[in-house]
């Protein structure tokens, strides 16, 4: 045994000369060890949750604000088991449980990234395939993705009224730009050894849309709905300051009449896990339909 | 020069002038923003169906230009390329191209869904279509990996699937550019080996753009050598050693063969000097 190279001596003697730098990033990188498994990645999130919630219950239980600037965790829950309970006769909080607000905002989102799902990516196929429309519309979409979604709200308030449809239009405008632009830009670099191989087996100008063009823009098309979705979920709470109950962004935003912060907090906890869960369904649905995406 | 073996054959009954390819005057430049750069200067070459044509030159002799004229990708700026009394004015699936880069592959589609393609676009029935891609499955040696995406294929395995993927639409001319310029030595014979049996059985055109003489010298029964930019033929000769029916190993130490070698390095190296 005295001839084997035993390398844990190796790497614990730092007393030895050593020759050569080892920067650690870079080493893990070339060693494979850099990647993170899915179950620690879960584990350092549940843990940093847990760091939180214990700051957060240190903080509240030392009285140094008031119940109103930082109500208690347990007051939190409290009013979590609120909203979805009949209490005092009445139905969760503002007379809608807590899953009918988010459901309200959930639809109202998913029929804003439908209809810019639906007019934005043919849009982006056009701006890609079609220089004179490119050189027309590209500067008026990206000036509308320039622009705060509450920029344009009043006027679609005056145009629409404080229902649903203004809401949805807001959200339609916050998600078509994304979607459009990531399109045209996946239109854009279409590798040219892919067109031509499609041409040189005698595909027509629909084919070559229908079984070159479409496949290659399908990574772009998800990554334009990833950020669509998270744009969308970001406008909610400024689409639901009028008139936005039930809405998760609109019960968010009317408890600062009663200085309800147990209510406010709740809202925030809820639409944060409700955005991280929508795109790790979107990334998985991505991972399931573009298989090749960082491979070929 | 040396003659060899078989000089110009043709295989029997390939022999049909409505698939010679022709390039009648043809000059091509490139727009740049310094002005325009000429690739090909005056070029004249009649194609004879069915010949395995090589063309070699140093590197920016604009070889794959030619390729891409005569595959139709480019219009020449000036003369014309034609395939027997027609004018090539675009691609078709008549004059098949193996691409350099194996990208040109579709990721989202497996092996036989690549190899597919083509019929799948002149709508051959899904029974038939599924019968001939069996065979050039078979043909190219990857009936095994059919299934697989093309990414999980060696370098070596996606050439042999871009060859099936051409010869799958049924061309009269297979064009191929620099095709096996990215593979290991010892893949790049195999898969010679099996060029030029494709050559033999099928008796199609074959137009083979390299840098490597020695793969020229192997495979071609033409071997046209181009002069740097702006290109021109400055040898044009006939040569027999793939139809000779011997190995690799025995021709490279075939007095010939290596004269032959020589001789058209030669002519690169005098051109390259000029």
């Amino acid at each position: 045994m005295t001839t084997a190279v035993d390398t844990t001596v190796d790497r614990a003697d730092r007393t030895a000369p050593t020759e050569g730098r080892r920067v650690a990033w870079a080493a893990r990188r070339n060693d494979g060890t850099h990647r993170v498994s899915g179950a620690v990645r879960a584990g350092s999130a549940a843990a940093a949750a847990l760091i939180v919630l214990a700051l957060w219950w240190v903080l509240a239980a030392s009285g140094a604000w008031s119940e109103i600037i930082l109500p208690t965790p347990a007051k939190v829950w409290h009013a979590f088991i609120q909203s979805v309970t009949i209490h005092d006769g009445r139905r969760g909080i503002s007379n809608y449980y807590l899953w009918e607000h988010l459901w309200a905002s959930l639809w109202r989102i998913l029929r804003g990234v439908f209809w810019a799902f639906v007019i934005g990516a043919p849009i982006g196929l056009a701006l890609g395939t079609w220089r004179p429309f490119e050189l027309v519309a590209e500067p008026m979409i990206s000036f509308l993705r320039s622009l705060p979604p509450l920029a344009y709200f009043s006027l679609l308030i005056i145009w629409f009224g404080i229902d649903d449809t203004s809401k949805v239009w807001l959200l339609f405008l916050a998600a078509f730009p994304p979607i459009t632009l990531a399109v045209a830009a996946g239109v854009a670099t279409v590798r040219t050894e892919r067109i031509n191989a499609a041409l040189v087996l005698g595909a027509t100008r629909w084919q070559l849309l229908r079984h070159t063009v479409l496949p290659s823009v399908l990574p772009d098309l998800i990554t334009g709905l990833r950020v669509a979705v998270g744009f969308a979920w970001t406008t909610i709470v400024a689409s639901e300051t009028s008139n936005g109950i039930p809405g998760i962004g609109g019960l968010a935003w009317s408890t600062k009449k009663e200085l309800r912060s147990d209510i406010a907090i709740l809202c925030v906890i809820v639409i944060g896990i409700t955005a991280v869960l929508l795109d790790t369904v979107l990334r998985l649905a991505e991972r399931r339909l573009v298989p090749w995406k960082g491979r070929a | 020069m040396t003659s060899s073996a078989n000089v110009g054959s043709v295989p029997i009954g390939a022999r049909n002038a409505d698939r010679d390819l022709h390039v009648r005057a043809v000059e091509h430049e490139y727009p740049t923003p310094n002005g325009a750069v000429k690739a090909l200067a005056r070029l004249d070459l009649h194609i004879v169906a069915g010949e395995f044509l090589c063309i070699v030159g140093p590197s920016g002799c604009g070889k794959s230009t030619l390729l891409e004229l005569l595959a139709g990708l480019r219009q020449p700026t000036t003369g014309t390329v034609t395939l027997g009394d027609r004018t090539i004015i675009g691609p078709s699936r008549r004059r098949g191209v193996v691409f350099q880069q194996s990208s040109s592959l579709y990721p989202w589609l497996t092996v036989r869904g690549n190899i597919e393609l083509g019929m799948k676009l002149q709508r051959v029935p899904r029974a038939e279509r599924r019968t001939r891609a069996d065979e050039e499955l078979q043909r190219v040696g990857l009936t095994e990996f059919a299934d697989h995406r093309v990414y999980e294929l060696s370098g070596g395995m996606q050439q042999r699937c871009q060859i099936a993927r051409a010869l799958a639409a049924d061309p009269d001319v297979l064009l191929l550019d620099e095709p096996f310029g990215a593979l290991d030595a010892l893949t790049r014979e195999s898969l010679q080996g099996e060029l030029r049996q494709i050559w033999q059985s099928t008796a199609r055109t074959i137009i083979f753009v390299t840098h490597s003489i020695e793969e020229a010298a192997l495979l071609a029964s033409r071997v046209v050598v181009m002069s740097p930019r702006p290109g021109s033929v400055v040898v044009d000769r006939p040569l027999g050693f793939s139809q000779s029916g011997r190995t690799n190993i025995d021709l490279r130490a075939d007095a010939d063969f290596v004269e032959t070698c020589h001789d058209l390095r030669a002519a690169i190296t005098s051109t390259e000097e000029r």
